[in-house]
C-alpha cells in the first residue's frame, strides 16, 4: 500500500514517474481510505472502483512505455455530483435526478479524462449546490473529517472531505457563493475558485449561471494549479468561456497586500480575526506592504447574491419537470404531473430559492429587486477594480467562523447564508479567490484565510498562495480514519 | 357612430439555417420524430446554448430590409413559462434589446401601395411539437406525444404596430413578408410547413375614439384564407357585441377551421408573467457597424424595389405585384424575356398568362429546362413585329414547350411568317371586294361582322400568311 500521509498530486506524480509505486497500487490505497472512511463521512455518493482499476492499469501501461500523459496521469480525483460524467448518474444530491444517467461528459471531466486522471467517484453536496453544510443533500449529510460532529461546509462538502481524509488526491467542486472555499476552509484543504469564464461550465448542472465556477480542492496550492491548468482554457461549448490572456502579479515579498476592512469587523468571530492578523504579521515581517482597504459594497453582497442567484436558479431548475428525464410522479395531466414531481423531487432549500427567485423576477417586483441587484452588482465590480489599482492581493477570512455543528444553523436560513459573507463578493465580481488552511483552533478545527486577486491573475494567485503556504507551514492532519477490524 | 377595426400582426418566421439556433443539430424536414437532438436542444442538465452566427446575420438582413434601427447591443433574455414541449421551460428570446426596432413594410392591397409600420424584429428559438392524443388540448388529451426536432430552430418574430385596418391588408402584409424572407434568402417561407406562422391582435373601437378597443388575440390560423376569415369573423363578433353595448373581454381565441369561428381559449386569471431576464449563459452581442454594413452589402433586390422597377417598365401595379409574388422561375423567366423585348407588358402577358396557361393544361408545375427567356422573347418579337399572328404564336409556343427550337426558324420553315406587304394585300383586297359586291353593300349598311367573312376570303386567296390586323384595316378602308 502506498503511504498517503501528506501525499500531494505532485508527490504522487513523482512516485509514479520514478516507479516508486504503480498507479494500480495508488488507486487501491485511495479506495482503502474510502472504504475506511465512507461509512462515517459519507463524502462520496458514488465510488467507481472498477473503472478506476481499469484506468490505473492503462496509466501503468503508459508508465512502462515511458509515455506518461502528464502530471495528472494516474492521479485519483473525485468529481462533485453536479458535473456530468458520461454513463453515470448525476444526482445533484436531489431526489429529482435520482435515476438520471448523464449521456455526455462535462468539459472539465473530458479534459481530466484526456490527461489520464483516475476518477474515484462522485461527491456529496447540498442539493443543487444550494447550502453551506451539505445538510441539504437528499442522500444524507457529509461529516467533517476533523470532527464528525461538525459539518464539512458546503455546498461542495463531499469534495472537501475526500481531499481532507485522503480518499482522493484532488477533487472538483463548484463555487457560486463560496461553495468551494467555505468547505475547503472547514476541512483544512485548499479550495480555489478561478476567474469566471476561465473554466468551462459545459456539463455543470447550473445553479446560478452568472456566478457558478468550477475549481479544484487539493492539499496544496501547487496541486490546485496542476488541476486548474488541466481544466481551464476556452471551450467553444460555453459562450461565457473567455478567450482573454492571463495577467500576472508579483508573487513574492514585493506583492502589495490589502486587508478588507469590512470583512474583519462585525459578524466575524474573534478567533478567526486573530488568525488572519497572525498571517498578516508574518507577511509584514517578510517585508510586504500591507494596507487596510475598504469595499463598502461587500456589506450588501449577501443581499445582492440572494436576489441574483435565486432568480437565475428559478429558471435553471425549471427543466426538472418529469417530462424528459429524472423523477416522475404521475398526475391527471402534464401540469399536475410536473407539479407533483417537483413537490416530491425538490428539497426545502431548493424550493425556497425557486420561490424567492420567481418572486424577484415577477412583474412589478423586477425593478425593485432583481433590477436593483444587478445595479448593485456592477458597483461591487467597480469597487474591486478601484481597490486593485493600489494593491495586488486582498486577504480576508474565508468564513466568519470555523466549522459549525450539525443542526446549528438549519433552523435559521439567514444565519446559514451569513456563512458565505466573505466569499460571495468574489463571485459577484467574477474574481479568482482561494482559501488556504493556516492553523487549527483549540478544538482542533482548521483555520484558513481567503486571498482574492484581479480577474485573470489566477496563476499568480496560485503561486502567491504557495509562497504563503511555505511561510505558514500548515502541517496538521484530520483524525485517522480506519475501520475497526 | 361607425366602428372601425385595428389589427396588429405577430409573425414567426423559421430561418433556413443549416443548424439550430443554439446547438449544431441539423435543421431539416423529417418525418422521423426526435432524430435531430442533442443535450442543448433537449434541455438536458448542464447543457449550454451557443448562438448561431448565421441566424444573427439573417435576422440583421431582415431588420435592414424592413428599414429597422439595428441595435448595437443585442441581448438574449429568458422567457419563462412551463409547457412540456419547451424543454428548458424557458424560451431563449429577446426582450428590451431586440435586433430591430421601428421598421416599415410596404404592401399592396386593393391596388394601392401602403406602409405597415413594424414595431420590432427579434430572435428566438422554436419549441418542440406536441401531438395531443385523444383530442383537444394538453389538459384534456389522453396523452401527449412530444417531438423535439423543431426545438431550437431559429425563429424570427416580427411584430407590427396596431396599424392594419382590414383582413385584406393583413393578408397582403403576410404575402409581402413571405416574399421578402424568401427573396432575401432567410426562409423557405412555406406556410404549409409552418415556416411562417402568424397570430392577429384585433380590436374594434368607435371612429372618434382616440384609444384602441379591447385587444383580442387570435391564434391557430394556418393559411391566408383562414387568416382572412378569422379576422372578418372576429371583427363582426366584436362589432355586434359593441353594438349591443356589451363588453369585450381581453383574451386569446382560437380559430376553429371546422366551425369557421373563433373560440375562447380557457384564460387564466391575469395576464401571463414571463419574468423576462437577461440570459446569463449568453454574453451580449455586439453588432458592429461593419457587421451591419456587410449584411447590407449582401442584400438582394427587395420586393418593393422590384415592384418599383416593374412599374417603371410600364406594368400596372397589379401586374407588378403579380410578378413580384410569382414563383422564382416565373420571375427569372420574365426578367430574361423582358430585357429582350421592347414591350414589357407583352413579356408579362406571355410569361404569366399564355405560357403558364399552356403548362397548366399539360399538368406541368414548371417550364421545361430547354425553354429559355431568349426563345420566348424571340417569339414575342415575331408577334410584335407582325410577322406571326398571335394565334400562330400560341401554336409555336406549344412546340417550344415540347422541344428546343428557335421560334423564328420554326415559323419560317413551316411557312408561318405573315406577309406584310401592303401593295400585295391591297391587290388581294380589291379583288375580293369586287367578287363580293353585295356583301360590301351590307357592310356599308352596318353589318360589321361580315368584315370577318371578307378577311377569311382574302386569307384563302393568299399564298402566304397574312397579318390579319393589316387585312382588316385595309378592308375597312375600302368598304367604309
Amino acid at each position: 500500500m502506498v503511504d498517503l500521509k501528506n501525499m500531494t498530486i505532485k508527490n504522487a506524480h513523482k512516485g509514479l514517474r520514478d516507479k516508486l509505486f504503480s498507479a494500480s497500487e495508488l488507486t487501491e490505497s485511495i479506495f482503502e481510505v474510502a472504504a475506511n472512511s465512507e461509512s462515517v463521512l459519507h463524502a462520496h455518493l458514488l465510488l467507481m472502483h472498477e473503472e478506476a482499476v481499469q484506468g490505473a492499469k492503462e496509466t501503468d501501461q503508459r508508465i512502462s512505455k515511458d509515455n506518461m500523459l502528464g502530471a495528472l496521469d494516474g492521479i485519483p480525483i473525485s468529481i462533485k455530483d453536479n458535473m456530468n460524467l458520461k454513463g453515470h448518474g448525476t444526482t445533484c444530491s436531489s431526489k429529482i435526478l435520482s435515476n438520471y444517467i448523464s449521456p455526455y461528459d462535462a468539459t472539465v471531466v473530458k479534459r481530466l479524462r484526456e490527461s489520464g486522471t483516475i476518477f474515484v467517484g462522485k461527491t456529496n453536496l447540498d442539493e443543487f449546490a444550494m447550502g453551506s453544510s451539505t445538510e441539504n443533500s437528499a442522500y444524507g449529510p457529509t461529516r467533517n473529517p476533523w470532527n464528525p460532529d461538525c459539518v464539512p461546509g458546503g455546498s461542495s462538502g463531499g469534495s472537501a472531505a475526500v481531499v481532507s481524509v485522503g480518499s482522493a488526491l484532488g477533487s472538483l467542486g463548484s463555487d457560486t457563493g463560496g461553495s468551494i472555499r467555505q468547505p475547503a476552509s472547514f476541512c483544512g484543504v485548499v479550495g480555489f475558485k478561478p476567474t469566471y469564464g476561465t473554466v468551462s461550465r459545459f456539463g455543470l448542472i447550473a445553479f446560478a449561471s452568472s456566478l457558478d465556477q468550477i475549481g479544484p480542492f487539493t492539499k496544496t496550492a501547487e496541486d490546485a494549479k496542476i488541476i486548474y491548468e488541466a481544466i481551464s482554457g476556452h471551450d467553444s461549448k460555453d459562450a461565457t468561456s473567455l478567450k482573454l490572456k492571463a495577467k500576472s502579479l508579483p508573487e513574492d515579498s514585493s506583492a502589495k497586500v490589502g486587508i478588507v476592512k469590512e470583512l474583519m469587523g462585525e459578524g466575524i468571530s474573534d478567533d478567526v480575526k486573530s488568525e488572519v492578523e497572525r498571517i498578516i504579521k508574518i507577511l509584514e515581517m517578510e517585508g510586504h506592504q500591507v494596507s487596510e482597504v475598504s469595499l463598502p459594497m461587500t456589506k450588501m453582497a449577501i443581499s445582492i447574491y440572494y436576489l441574483i442567484a435565486p432568480a437565475e436558479c428559478s429558471a435553471n431548475l425549471a427543466r426538472f419537470d418529469g417530462v424528459r428525464f429524472g423523477l416522475r410522479r404521475e398526475g391527471g395531466n402534464s401540469y399536475e404531473m410536473s407539479e407533483k414531481t417537483r413537490a416530491v423531487g425538490f428539497g426545502d432549500e431548493v424550493k425556497r430559492r425557486i420561490l424567492l427567485g420567481t418572486y424577484a423576477l415577477s412583474a412589478g417586483y423586477y425593478d425593485a429587486y432583481y433590477g436593483q441587484a444587478l445595479k448593485a452588482r456592477n458597483q461591487v465590480v467597480n469597487e474591486f477594480r478601484e481597490v486593485f489599482s493600489s494593491v495586488d492581493y486582498l486577504i480576508s477570512p474565508t468564513t466568519p467562523s470555523t466549522a459549525f455543528k450539525f443542526g446549528e444553523k438549519t433552523s435559521n436560513p439567514l444565519e446559514m447564508y451569513m456563512s458565505d459573507s466573505c466569499t460571495i463578493p468574489a463571485n459577484l465580481a467574477g474574481l479568482p479567490a482561494i482559501s488556504i488552511p493556516t492553523g487549527i483552533n483549540n478544538d482542533g478545527m482548521p483555520y484558513s484565510i481567503q486571498i482574492m486577486s484581479p480577474e485573470l491573475t489566477d496563476s499568480s494567485l496560485l503561486n502567491f498562495s504557495s509562497y504563503i503556504e511555505k511561510l505558514v507551514d500548515f502541517q496538521h492532519a484530520p483524525m485517522k480514519w480506519k475501520k475497526e477490524p | 357612430m361607425k366602428l372601425i377595426p385595428t389589427i396588429g400582426m405577430e409573425t414567426h418566421v423559421e430561418l433556413k439555417t443549416k443548424s439550430k439556433m443554439f446547438c449544431s443539430c441539423k435543421v431539416e424536414e423529417t418525418e422521423k420524430p426526435n432524430t435531430n437532438l442533442c443535450p442543448t436542444c433537449l434541455g438536458l442538465p448542464g447543457a449550454l446554448p451557443i448562438p448561431n452566427k448565421k441566424a444573427i446575420e439573417m435576422i440583421t438582413l431582415l431588420g435592414v430590409s424592413l428599414d429597422c434601427e439595428i441595435t448595437e447591443n443585442g441581448m438574449f433574455h429568458r422567457k419563462n413559462y412551463f409547457y412540456p414541449d419547451l424543454p428548458k421551460n424557458y424560451q431563449i428570446s429577446q426582450f428590451d434589446y431586440p435586433i430591430g426596432l421601428n421598421g416599415v413594410l410596404q404592401i399592396v392591397s386593393d391596388n394601392e401601395i401602403c406602409d405597415i409600420e413594424v414595431e420590432r424584429v427579434h430572435m428566438e428559438e422554436d419549441t418542440g411539437k406536441s401531438i395531443h392524443v385523444g383530442g383537444g388540448r394538453i389538459d384534456t388529451a389522453e396523452s401527449t406525444l412530444l417531438d423535439f426536432n423543431r426545438s431550437g430552430i431559429p425563429l424570427v418574430e416580427i411584430v407590427t404596430k396596431p396599424v392594419i385596418s382590414s383582413s385584406k391588408h393583413a393578408v397582403a402584409y403576410i404575402e409581402e413578408l413571405r416574399q421578402l424572407v424568401i427573396d432575401i434568402g432567410i426562409s423557405h417561407g412555406k406556410l404549409e410547413l409552418g415556416n411562417l406562422r402568424f397570430d392577429a391582435n384585433i380590436s374594434v373601437a368607435h371612429r372618434d375614439e382616440n384609444e384602441l378597443g379591447v385587444k383580442v388575440e387570435i391564434k391557430n390560423m394556418n393559411s391566408l384564407r383562414s387568416l382572412e376569415r378569422a379576422i372578418e369573423y372576429e371583427i363582426d363578433r366584436q362589432t355586434s357585441l359593441l353594438e349591443k353595448n356589451k363588453k369585450i373581454i381581453q383574451e386569446t381565441r382560437h380559430w376553429d377551421e371546422k366551425l369557421q369561428k373563433t373560440i375562447s381559449m380557457r384564460t387564466k386569471e391575469g395576464s401571463a408573467d414571463y419574468r423576462y431576464f437577461s440570459d446569463p449563459d449568453i454574453p451580449n452581442m455586439n453588432l458592429s457597424k461593419e457587421f451591419i454594413e456587410e449584411a447590407v452589402s449582401n442584400l438582394p433586390e427587395l420586393p418593393k424595389d422590384r415592384r418599383k422597377r416593374y412599374l417603371d417598365l410600364g406594368l400596372s401595379l397589379e401586374e407588378s405585384s403579380h410578378i413580384v409574388k410569382s414563383e422564382t422561375w416565373v420571375r427569372d423567366l420574365f426578367e430574361d424575356v423582358q430585357v429582350n423585348v421592347s414591350n414589357s407588358r407583352s413579356a408579362y402577358l406571355w410569361t404569366t398568362g399564355e405560357l403558364l396557361g399552356q403548362l397548366r393544361k399539360l399538368n406541368l408545375d414548371e417550364k421545361p429546362k430547354h425553354l429559355i427567356g431568349e426563345n420566348l422573347a424571340e417569339l414575342i418579337c415575331l408577334v410584335e413585329e407582325g410577322k406571326v399572328s398571335s394565334s400562330t404564336a400560341k401554336e409555336i409556343l406549344g412546340e417550344l414547350i415540347k422541344s428546343d427550337l428557335s421560334p423564328e426558324n420554326y415559323a419560317k420553315s413551316n411557312n408561318l411568317i405573315q406577309e406584310n406587304d401592303e401593295d400585295y394585300i391591297n391587290n388581294l383586297v380589291s379583288q375580293i371586294i369586287k367578287e363580293h359586291e353585295k356583301i360590301v353593300e351590307r357592310i356599308k349598311l352596318g353589318e360589321d361582322k361580315l368584315v370577318g367573312f371578307l378577311i377569311g376570303e382574302v386569307m384563302k386567296e393568299s399564298t402566304a400568311s397574312l397579318n390579319p390586323g393589316l387585312v382588316r384595316e385595309l378592308i375597312l378602308k375600302k368598304t367604309k
